[in-house]
């Protein structure tokens, strides 16, 4: 697909969203700061808490992303006693852990939030991250996505990034899942060639279908050092930590 | 100020764990040491920006009369006269001078104790759930709210109100929770005012949804949307709670810049909801109390300031400002 293609469904795309988004308590409309949570993405969260990722996790860990259209999930999660790592909004403040077991039943609501999660969850460094179980599931929210599972368009840099910094840690194989957790009008039906550093998704997660799709050639992610400098992810502390975790080979 | 400087993270204690040099980091990546030392080398109206900053905060420039002549800063900073104008309106630009035609460059007192408060909140602030540690975004919850939140539930003021406009600042979520728990009616603005106001009535709210209700990111899914047209129904507000960027010991409510509070004032006092007789309370920490007169633009007086260690009555035992003059400086400029 071309470039002015993906220009197209963009606009078609953001048309159609912003009739089912949901505002965000600081961002406002101003879609382009923040993933949008939508009209259904509780009958999304209602499929996901089914999958075998999450139901047969064993001692696997799940790894969320903080956009709002997961919030009902991570609630469910929270409820379920399930215990997740998610990052802060931006990277920003890298990775966290919310043990779901500590949260009150009162409070599941509220640390489902990112306002709420802030309060509950604990900052876990890579190097505490890489002593842990690999990840069994991982859902992102946002973005357009092809029929090939390859996400496009505003936001899906993060969780790129994410992806290779948790593979550079040793954290996702073969069986890691990946979820993309979407309204319909995000999903667009055409093939996309992805690029090297694009996860592409086993699971397209919409109100009305969840969409299966092959990725059993997809190679383990990993940071592109020479493409980091200059954009978004220079200056995060977690950047700096892998470096130092994967390339100076610090006890 | 230096873009190659360490990572220095806004926080100490529990929420620091990562500090590596970005200097270190860059110089091993190939092919992009050399991009990075050249960004190191800053240009020179950029070192005089700081050092003027610099002056400033340090009180070594006089906030009431103008900046000295030119002539005499182009000597202190060794620069030519561009360099010194260009470094002058990035400040003015910046909000920390004002250019006033005729009188000559003034330090704005406001926003010299902003950048001091700013700097002393960076030991005991929380970040923001989005805008992390940019403080120029948001007033911050900080170590030490509980303190302060007693504090305001100490005041006979807060037992008698039911209804209490409560600003949307992180430091008075807590309080926002407290008044809900207590079955008070509560008015809290969107952020940046930009949806209208939210109507919660903690006596309708299940007990498990009110520390949802009472962050920003809940409020919408309880309260009530209210917008100019019918903010009247909520009814007479009884207390205002609000954060600050800083306080100062006379009464002046410092908040980010956009004036949020006193907008807000104007809107309800407009529609009768509030008057001069309504308590006002700043909930900051104590590094936010500034202790000096000044003369900042007009915004909503305080009457109590609570803090993490005390509670000051502004006005003293003459009882509520309300029947002081400057309380007519409550409106919008």
């Amino acid at each position: 697909m071309s470039r002015v293609d993906t220009e197209n469904y963009r606009e078609r795309i953001w048309t159609e969203l912003a009739k089912v988004a949901r505002p965000d308590s600081r961002f406002h409309w101003d879609f382009s700061s923040f993933i949008c949570d939508f009209e259904g993405s509780e009958e999304c969260s209602d499929r996901v808490v089914q999958m075998d990722a999450l139901t047969k996790r064993g001692d696997r860990r799940v790894f969320i992303t903080p956009d709002n259209c997961l919030e009902d999930l991570r609630f469910k999660l929270i409820s379920r006693g399930v215990s997740f790592v998610m990052t802060t909004y931006g990277i920003v403040r890298g990775f966290y852990e919310l043990d779901s077991s500590k949260i009150p039943a009162s409070d599941h609501r509220y640390a489902a939030t990112l306002d709420g999660f802030d309060r509950y969850a604990k900052p876990v460094s890579l190097d505490q991250l890489r002593r842990g179980s690999p990840f069994s599931l991982l859902v992102t929210g946002g973005s357009a996505v092809s029929s090939n599972g390859v996400r496009f368009g505003k936001g899906h840099g993060y969780f790129d990034f994410e992806w290779a910094i948790l593979s550079e840690l040793g954290l996702t194989d073969k069986s890691s899942v990946v979820v993309d957790v979407v309204h319909d009008c995000q999903f667009v039906n055409e093939v996309m060639p992805a690029e090297r550093h694009d996860v592409a998704v086993d699971w397209v997660v919409t109100p009305t279908r969840s969409i299966h799709i092959d990725q059993t050639t997809r190679q383990r992610g990993q940071v592109y050092w020479e493409m980091v400098p200059g954009t978004e992810f220079e200056r995060l502390d977690v950047v700096a930590e892998l470096w130092a975790l994967t390339k100076e080979k610090q006890p | 100020m230096d873009s190659d400087h360490d990572v220095a993270p806004l926080l100490v204690g529990p929420l620091t764990f990562c500090r590596y040099s970005y200097r270190r980091i860059w110089s091993k990546v190939p092919g992009v040491d050399a991009r990075r030392e050249k960004a190191g080398d800053q240009p020179l109206y950029s070192r005089v920006r700081h050092e003027l900053t610099d002056m400033v905060l340090r009180r070594a420039l006089d906030d009431t009369s103008p900046l000295p002549p030119e002539p005499r800063l182009m000597e202190i900073f060794a620069v030519s006269r561009g360099t010194l104008r260009r470094a002058i309106d990035d400040l003015v630009r910046e909000g920390l001078l004002s250019a006033e035609q005729g009188r000559g460059t003034f330090v704005k007192q406001e926003e010299r104790l902003r950048r001091v408060v700013w700097e002393r909140l960076k030991h005991v602030a929380i970040p923001d759930s989005r805008f992390d540690r940019d403080l120029r975004e948001f007033v911050p919850d900080f170590f030490g709210s509980e303190e302060a939140t007693r504090r305001v539930m100490s005041l006979e003021e807060w037992t008698s109100a039911s209804r209490v406009f409560c600003a949307p600042d992180n430091s008075v979520e807590r309080l926002r929770y407290e008044a809900l728990s207590a079955g008070k009616n509560v008015l809290v603005p969107t952020y940046g005012l930009r949806r209208g106001f939210i109507h919660l009535n903690g006596s309708v709210l299940s007990r498990s949804d009110l520390r949802h209700a009472a962050s920003l990111d809940g409020m919408e899914s309880y309260g009530v949307v209210l917008g100019p047209g019918d903010l009247r129904r909520f009814g007479n507000v009884d207390l205002i709670v609000t954060g600050a960027t800083a306080a100062t010991s006379d009464g002046r409510h410092i908040g980010g810049g956009q004036r949020y509070l006193a907008l807000e004032w104007a809107m309800m006092e407009q529609l009768g909801l509030v008057s001069t007789a309504v308590p006002v309370v700043a909930l900051v920490h104590e590094c936010q109390l500034v202790e000096e007169v000044v003369e900042a633009d007009h915004d909503c007086l305080i009457d109590y300031i609570a803090t993490n260690s005390r509670v000051i009555h502004v006005w003293g035992s003459t009882g509520s400002a309300s029947n002081e003059a400057p309380r007519s400086l409550r409106r919008i400029v």
